[in-house]
């Protein structure tokens, strides 16, 4: 159910793996969170405060990128772009540098090369940045891709290995779970199956009651935007306490993402890329006389611990397959979801730390 | 009954525990806990707020047109010098003029610099900041920073974001004996236990981001927390029994007992 990168990369391992997958999706694949995400492969930056469980899943993802970016090309024939950037985590005040330093030891111990960077050498990689900008640490580890062509890129690669895709279902409903698994959409289909893998995000919610657990997946919505850029002005992913810069190689400068909470509403606010704009010129000066000529928003679903709800419902004898609530990481994290849904369908392995039912009692 | 009210300078508050906003899974779960929490008084990290536009910063707009105090605090500062630095900012920025003084010199530790902090606490003081100074469990420290003219006092209970509890109750129960002005349990907090035990030790309130944030469910924990304070305050002000050796009957009928 859904698809979305969870679900379509899911997909795409299964039917690999030699199982036959059906990705039964509401609206049109990609059209949600997916499509919207700016696509960061940033696992040290996306986790500063230590390394949990959670960034252990992102990096291991990271490292899983280049040889799934590869098939994923090579069976789709699509190409899309995925950048070996590195990143900059900038910072303002001195008072940042004991923060930074302190990441950056955990972080080396943990796949990083990271390195704290000042003064010219940081201007001399970033030639844009504000002077205002007093230190940064530089990860070259991190990449990003442009997740619009990622998304339809692995969209083709399920329908070439044999994926059955059902597109504009407007909505289903699950019937039977337990013995087996039947679902029936808005249009009348019915689709049955061995298992069934809920990749829904934000809309994961709505089955509490059909599976009788909780599962605390609430929508974010994160407004972005995005500039012309001809020539590239931002070499590195350029992260803040606000936000972050991203250039593509498409000709944009993609600027998010403006966080509130609003429901389902995806509706691009004035108030929420003012917001961008008011940080984004004090990281990059330039931008103060620019208009982005795009903006969009999208529904993140965040989970009331941040960890995402991935693997089976031990109430269902493993019939039923979590892999929502991936909030910030959904792209990063589409390798690894993939694997550790196909993982468990084929060997029964586990992560407890992302163990649906642990928030019902 | 008089209501159970306490003041840091003139502003009088009824809650006793004071959140702070970083480290929350997403900012629902962070404006959810802190509604249940109850607080009064939030607390950030001045060098994580967008100075320039506070009520479009990434965590402040979450809290927007509420009704909180703001305990600014200056961690990252590793001298005086720069503490001063960052409260200026801070007011500067139409925040608030209460500053919670961290300085810490160690990355790992993150544990105050007591002397930094006792400098820190006179400039600001005289600068006409209410000052909440981050300290050790000292309890001449304390005193001395209550003599430099701090509003508040905020011993720590072992490292940041440890949760090793109370480390040396001893300590926490004189500095309060000897206290002119409020003492608020500030870091290492863990459990609702540690929260009841700093508050039946006698501390006008604790002040706590990661226990709440970190939990399996913020919101929940939220809540538990802030019955901890509100069953520690209560025992407090009921008094406890004295400890014994030896057991005695709760019947206690020997007493009543008619010869």
């Amino acid at each position: 159910m859904g698809g979305g990168v969870v679900g379509l990369s899911c997909a795409f391992e299964l039917q690999k793996r030699g199982h036959q997958a059906i990705v039964l999706e509401i609206g049109r694949c990609g059209g949600q969170a997916s499509g919207a995400a700016a696509g960061m492969l940033a696992p040290y930056s996306e986790n500063v405060e230590g390394p949990d469980d959670f960034f252990r899943l992102c990096r291991e993802s990271l490292r899983l990128y280049p040889s799934w970016r590869d098939e994923v090309r090579q069976v789709s024939g699509r190409t899309f772009e995925y950048t070996d950037s590195g990143s900059l985590y900038i910072a303002y005040h001195e008072a940042d540098r004991l923060a930074l330093e302190g990441r950056r030891l955990w972080q080396n111990e943990h796949g990083s090369s990271g390195i704290v960077l000042e003064g010219d050498e940081l201007f001399r990689q970033e030639p844009m940045l504000s002077r205002e900008v007093k230190a940064a640490l530089y990860t070259p580890e991190e990449s990003h891709v442009y997740a619009p062509d990622y998304v339809l890129a692995l969209e083709q690669a399920c329908r070439l290995t044999g994926v059955r895709i059902f597109e504009q279902l407007g909505s289903v409903t699950v019937d039977k779970w337990r013995e087996d698994v039947v679902v029936t959409a808005e249009t009348g289909w019915s689709f049955t199956g061995d298992r069934l893998i809920v990749c829904s995000g934000a809309w994961a919610q709505e089955l509490e009651d059909i599976f009788g657990i909780r599962i605390p997946v609430y929508p974010i919505r994160g407004q972005i935007c995005a500039y012309e850029a001809e020539v590239k002005p931002v070499q590195h992913m350029v992260f803040c306490n606000q936000g972050y810069l991203v250039a593509k190689e498409n000709g944009t400068l993609v600027c998010g993402a403006s966080e509130d909470v609003a429901g389902f509403d995806t509706t691009v606010t004035e108030r929420g890329i003012e917001r961008l704009r008011k940080w984004n010129k004090q990281a990059f000066p330039f931008l103060e006389e620019r208009e982005p000529f795009h903006r969009w928003a999208g529904l993140r679903p965040s989970t009331q611990d941040g960890f995402p709800l991935l693997g089976p419902l031990e109430e269902s004898g493993g019939r039923v397959i979590m892999a929502a609530g991936h909030y910030r990481n959904g792209i990063l994290l589409s390798p690894v979801t993939a694997q550790v849904v196909a993982d468990y369908i084929d060997n029964g392995s586990r992560l407890p730390a992302f163990a649906p039912e642990r928030f019902s009692y | 009954m008089k209501k159970d009210v306490w003041r840091i300078g003139d502003h009088v508050l009824t809650s006793r525990f004071f959140i702070g906003t970083g480290l929350f899974p997403s900012p629902y779960v962070q404006k959810e806990a802190i509604r249940e929490s109850g607080a009064e008084v939030l607390t950030f990290a001045i060098r994580r707020i967008n100075l320039a536009s506070t009520e479009d910063d990434s965590i402040l707009q979450h809290v927007e047109g509420e009704n909180f105090r703001f305990l600014p605090n200056t961690s990252g500062a590793s001298t005086a010098e720069e503490a001063v630095r960052i409260a200026r900012l801070a007011r500067a920025s139409g925040l608030s003029d209460w500053i919670k003084v961290e300085i810490s010199a160690n990355e790992r530790t993150l544990l105050p610099d007591p002397l930094e902090t006792l400098k820190a606490t006179e400039i600001l003081v005289k600068e006409g900041f209410t000052v909440l100074p981050y300290t050790s469990d000292d309890p001449i420290l304390c005193k001395r920073l209550e003599e430099a003219g701090a509003a508040a006092v905020m011993p720590g209970a072992a490292p940041i974001g440890t949760g090793l509890g109370i480390l040396n109750p001893y300590n926490i129960g004189l500095i309060v004996e000897e206290a002119k002005v409020p003492i608020i349990v500030d870091a290492g907090l863990g459990s609702v236990s540690d929260v009841a035990q700093a508050m039946e030790l006698g501390v006008s309130g604790v002040l706590m981001n990661t226990p709440v944030a970190k939990a399996k469910d913020p919101v929940g924990m939220a809540r538990a927390m802030r019955l901890a304070i509100e069953a520690g305050r209560l025992s407090y002000l009921s008094g406890r029994i004295s400890k014994k050796r030896y057991a005695s009957a709760s019947s206690g009928h020997e007493q009543f007992i008619v010869k």
